[in-house]
């Protein structure tokens, strides 16, 4: 074994065996039944929530099992219905529990993100579209009845999102799309679902930049000669996103009469056509010549 | 149901082994290295599995839980799910819009691969989930893996891998409006800006540590990308046959704290690199001149371009064409730009404080795109300028420096009500400069029979000028400039700037009136500088005097260009002449040499309004409005006023129904005169979802989507269609108010039936049909896409064979036909655009 790798290997080794607690602890309060007043333990609820118990038993919300530093509060399934040993007492009494189904948006969101605000992916929660407009966590997610594993979806991917976007859907299925009910592209790879600080929810590219430029990297720049538009209004100053029928996925059918909107001469920041270039003579299509219409280094008229 | 990504979505080409239809492209069965691993992994995991009796085989996509009780193997419960088959294809029709829209082909394919593993006591050495998923590999345009492996407390690794092949060949986008009386009237097939673009994205993402205070996050990308290239060369050429080939690496580094109770803080550093390769070579030389020598006139427009009739002999192979056509014998163009972009950014988020939650970031990012290796080099004909040679070299550099800032906030003033406000910063700027290098070389003097293309090269330099072409400069070998010729040589120090400062903020009050009811109201206010300049100084052009109107009042046509003596009789500044040579050299200003900056000042002004409600536990209903205004745009199709509607409702009558409906409004204006802009688009949805029982459910839905815009524009028209002036005075001769307009009608329903416990079928249909109408700026325009109907229905039927094993037939249809003018009078006909097939798809599916 190369020595180089070795202390690497074994670092390494170490993390994964520091990960896999013993037995004994695995079996922790959750399975064995709290001794914590008022807490039951998950093995208490599994007693008549047997099919929520397996689900959650299979799900990552099984790892609160190990929270022991933040105590029965914050292990099984009490971690998120609060403490159930009134209600193990007497099934009928659940006025110590956190439900779910009768919680309003506000209180369900503040539930979840008691441990899930960490990280970046739900750095916007609290002020998203979603949240403003009352859908909860639980409107995407469900712990005990999801359809993925991952993420722990009532529906996968765009199917889910199509339940209030229905809007979006003719678009996917257009000639000139970017391939979502395909499966190559997934809407939370552009959109945030969570929020974000940019509008409709869109992420932003690793350079802080817009989230297009993550697959068309070759459209990013910088370049000496930038198609200024693009940078300060964006890709949908000329693109519709989702789909379209128009080729690359244009707001128009005819290039030139999406060119010719801001080149026309009487606006000082784009020159106008010029004179010899005739729109009924020739000129199908200004991106003919106009190729590297996103910006160039070399040509000012981005010829290439 | 709908979103099935497997054989019921097979396309159809009429193909049979080893044939290849004319003008398709074979596509060989692709032996990934990522499908060989997959079988590898597959088997290695699934020796120690023991068969059990499967439930019904899971039907579902990435990450779906199972039906199958999978097999024990150890402590882990081990789920496996194989679709393989084969695809049959029949399309008849336009098949470069089929590949475009669809490009399933004919062959053997591994549809679907599904692996999870779950430890049952979560007690796993290595891993305690794991969940392998993959469709497309075998020869379909689009494959996709994902990974996803984790340990409690230890780790949560995430990998995929996507590929998307897509082809480009829109014949109607370049196809040169060639009227019946062109010679030679031949409508172009394919299109000349034809590509096939290839892109490989990976993505891996470690999080480490994941239930701890502190988290380690490792990531990594990789997209590669392949592309040909396409390159204007003078306004009458394109090269085709190139290659640009794209890579980014992106390495990420994050760490999340979470020390104090209910707050996390974050730092990343984020490395992105990017590289591209341009190769650019002419390769397609369709025509001939007289003397055999191929050559490429690039994109023949009708009229006098690339010249008036230009073949001279179409019996020929190529066809022979005049020697005085602008075109190109040569041509090539290399270069490699390498650009980095590091990048640190800090956030946080917390509600420590009682009532208040907060969240924010700050970026930053100093990021460069160097490229030091540009060479270009043609060789042909610019009849315009009468050049026979150039070449053009120098660095490039640009950067983009941005600082990117926001903060939130929500204070719960009481139980009901909440003030949020919402700030953002975002200031970018990109310096940019080429030192460029160019050097034009000019035709001799032509002997008998030569012209244009064929004209002999003047080697004249400013070095050996003098020698080579004294006074009065009507050697043999001296260049033959005209007035409209470039310099012969040129250096120049391009200075570019654009830049941005954005800064806006969203106040909002929420009120909670019940549980069910809520709403809110805010302001939102943005304001946005906008900077630019473009400076060019000529660091050394060199004019050489020589051609047949050189006269001493031009300089024996030394005085040109940049250098053109004006009325007045005098050089421009700058320019100097060396009485000695007959030479003008120039050092100076370009004429469109800018340094002052220009700023422009857009300021926003919107309120927003939204409402939801609950009516009832099976009513739900959600409405936002806004509506805004700038007192000023960038672009002409910059919106001054902004309107936005949307009002979406959802019903659940019954468990097992759900309906919702949808209007979405949006509307933008500039309403400066000599503009007149207004983008609309509203879209009205109705769908429903039935499933009264297991066995059977319904889905289908019904979309209107209508799009317009229109704007005032200016542009030299010589067709008798336009007869309105420009509204500005002195501008291009004619206007008028061009519009687009766009109604999709879609629909879809799908229907999902089990007759027997053995058996499922499946049946749907979804179908656009789509009008359109736009201002033709050219009465020889095809209608294009504004016209069609695209339906594609399909149907399948499963049998359940025994114990996990399921057979499938699927047969899809793809339908699209273009209704609308694909030959306009005049027009050489074109080939339809249309395209209609079937494909058959045979599938057997193991779940275990």
């Amino acid at each position: 074994m190369n020595s180089r790798k070795a202390p690497a290997l074994a670092i390494l080794g170490a993390f994964f065996c520091l990960s896999i607690s013993p037995v004994g602890a695995q079996q922790n309060a959750a399975a064995q039944g709290s001794t914590t007043p008022g807490y039951a333990g998950a093995e208490a609820c599994k007693t008549c929530h047997a099919g929520e118990y397996e689900s959650w038993a299979k799900s990552r919300h099984w790892a609160t099992s190990n929270n022991t530093r933040g105590g029965p509060a914050k292990q099984g399934c009490e971690a998120c219905h609060g403490p159930g040993a009134d209600h193990a007492a007497n099934p009928a009494d659940t006025s110590k529990l956190f439900l779910f189904t009768k919680a309003s948006p506000k209180e369900i969101n503040a539930q979840c993100l008691g441990c899930h605000a960490s990280g970046t992916q739900q750095l916007h929660v609290n002020n998203s579209l979603h949240s403003r407009n009352d859908i909860s966590c639980t409107s995407c997610h469900s712990a005990h009845h999801s359809e993925t594993r991952e993420f722990l979806l009532v529906k996968t991917q765009p199917a889910l999102c199509y339940t209030c976007h229905q809007q979006q859907r003719p678009q996917f299925s257009m000639p000139f799309r970017h391939r979502v009910n395909e499966g190559l592209v997934q809407c939370s790879d552009c959109h945030n679902p969570h929020g974000s600080e940019r509008q409709h929810q869109l992420r932003t590219s690793v350079t802080q930049d817009q989230v297009c430029y993550n697959c068309h990297a070759d459209k990013r720049g910088p370049f000496v000669y930038e198609h200024e538009p693009l940078r300060t209004e964006g890709c949908t100053i000329c693109h519709t996103p989702h789909g379209s029928p128009n080729i690359h996925l244009l707001k128009m059918s005819n290039v030139n009469l999406l060119c010719l909107s801001c080149h026309t001469t009487s606006f000082a920041n784009a020159p106008g056509a010029p004179s010899f270039h005739n729109q009924a003579a020739q000129y199908q299509a200004c991106t003919l010549c106009h190729t590297q219409i996103h910006g160039s280094n070399t040509s000012f008229v981005f010829f290439k | 149901m709908i979103f099935t990504r497997s054989a019921s979505t097979a396309p159809v080409r009429q193909r049979h082994f080893g044939v290849v239809e004319p003008g398709c492209a074979e596509r060989p069965w692709r032996a990934r290295p990522s499908l060989a691993f997959m079988a590898v992994l597959a088997l290695i995991l699934a020796t120690a599995a023991k068969a059990q009796n499967p439930e019904l085989p899971d039907q579902g996509p990435m990450q779906q839980t199972s039906e199958t009780p999978g097999r024990a193997s150890g402590n882990y419960n081990t789920q496996q799910n194989i679709e393989f088959g084969y695809r049959d294809s029949m399309i008849h029709g336009n098949l470069n819009n089929y590949d475009m829209f669809n490009d399933y082909g004919s062959g053997w394919r591994l549809f679907d691969y599904d692996l999870d593993m779950h430890s049952t006591n979560h007690q796993g050495l290595l891993f305690d989930d794991l969940s392998f998923n993959n469709f497309g590999y075998g020869g379909d345009p689009l494959s996709v893996s994902r990974l996803r492996v984790d340990k409690n407390k230890g780790y949560d690794f995430r990998a995929s891998y996507r590929r998307d092949d897509y082809l480009f060949n829109y014949s109607l986008l370049a196809n040169p409006l060639n009227p019946t009386s062109f010679a030679p009237p031949t409508a172009i097939a394919n299109s000349p800006q034809a590509s096939q673009y290839v892109r490989h994205m990976q993505d891996y993402d470690l999080l480490l540590l994941p239930e701890s205070r502190l988290r380690f996050r490792l990531g990594y990308s990789r997209v590669s990308t392949k592309a040909p290239g396409s390159t204007g060369y003078e306004p009458t050429v394109a090269a085709v046959g190139s290659n640009t080939e794209g890579i980014t690496n992106e390495y990420r580094l994050g760490l999340d704290y979470r020390g104090l109770p209910r707050t996390t803080f974050s730092f990343d550093e984020l490395l992105n690199y990017t590289r591209v390769n341009t190769s650019v070579a002419d390769r397609n030389f369709p025509f001939q001149l007289a003397t055999g020598t191929p050559v490429d006139l690039g994109i023949v427009f009708q009229g006098t371009t690339p010249c008036a009739a230009p073949v001279t002999n179409p019996a020929t192979t190529p066809p022979t064409v005049k020697a005085n056509c602008n075109g190109i014998l040569s041509y090539s163009l290399l270069g490699a730009p390498r650009a980095k972009f590091p990048v640190e950014k800090f956030s946080f988020q917390s509600d420590y404080f009682k009532n208040l939650a907060m969240s924010g970031s700050a970026a930053y990012s100093n990021s460069s795109n160097v490229m030091t290796d540009l060479s270009e080099l043609f060789n042909g004909w610019v009849s315009r300028t009468v050049t026979r040679e150039s070449t053009t070299a120098g660095p490039t550099q640009a950067k983009r420096v941005v600082a990117d800032a926001n903060w939130a906030g929500e204070y719960q003033i009481t139980t009901k009500l909440s003030l949020r406000d919402e700030f953002y910063y975002h200031n970018w700027r990109i310096p940019s400069s080429w030192a460029t290098a160019e050097t034009n070389l000019f035709a001799a003097k032509a002997a008998a029979g030569q012209a244009g293309l064929t004209l002999p090269i003047s080697p004249a330099t400013p070095a050996n000028f003098a020698a080579l072409c004294p006074a009065p400069f009507t050697g043999a070998s001296c260049p033959q400039h005209n007035a409209n010729s470039g310099p012969d040589v040129l250096n120049e120090a391009v200075s570019q700037f654009l830049g941005q400062d954005l800064r806006n903020n969203l106040v909002e009050l929420k009120y909670n009136f019940t549980n069910h009811l809520s709403a809110y109201i805010g302001y939102f206010y943005q304001a946005r500088t906008i900077d630019d300049f473009s400076a060019t100084f000529d660091t050394g052009e060199v004019y050489l005097p020589g051609g047949a109107t050189g006269t001493a009042a031009n300089d024996f046509l030394a005085a040109r260009a940049d250098c053109a003596i004006p009325s007045g009789g005098l050089l421009p500044s700058g320019c100097t002449l060396n009485p000695a040579t007959g030479v003008i050299t120039e050092i100076g200003p370009e004429t469109a040499n800018k340094t002052a900056r220009n700023y422009y000042h857009i300021r926003e002004n919107a309120a927003e309004f939204g409402l939801s409600a609950r009516v009832s536990d099976k009513l739900r209903i959600n409405a936002d409005l806004m509506a805004g205004y700038n007192d000023n745009s960038f672009t002409r199709i910059s919106p001054r006023q902004l309107q936005s509607y949307k009002v979406h409702a959802t019903y659940e009558p019954k468990p097992w129904a759900n309906i919702t409906a949808a209007v979405d409004i949006q509307e933008n204006r500039d309403n400066v005169y000599t503009v007149n802009n207004i983008e609309r688009g509203k879209t009205y949805s109705l769908s429903a979802a039935l499933s009264p029982r297991g066995d059977f459910t319904v889905d289908f839905g019904y979309n209107y989507m209508d799009v317009y815009t229109q704007t005032e524009i200016c542009f030299p028209d010589s067709s008798p269609l336009f007869t309105q002036p420009c509204p500005v005075a002195n501008a291009s001769p004619l206007g008028t108010l061009s519009f687009y307009a766009s109604r999709d009608n879609y629909a879809y329903a799908d229907v999902m039936w089990k007759p027997q416990k053995r058996v499922t079928a499946m049946a749907g249909y979804l179908g656009s049909l789509v009008r359109g109408s736009t201002t033709f700026l050219n009465p020889l325009t095809p209608t294009g896409t504004l016209d069609f109907d695209y339906f594609t229905p399909y149907a399948s039927v499963t049998f359940d064979i025994y114990k996990g094993a399921s057979y499938r037939t699927a047969w899809n249809f793809y339908g699209y036909n273009d209704r609308g003018i694909a030959n306009p009078a005049g027009l050489v006909p074109l080939p339809s655009q249309n395209f209609n097939g079937n494909n058959i798809t045979f599938v057997l599916r193991y779940a275990f």
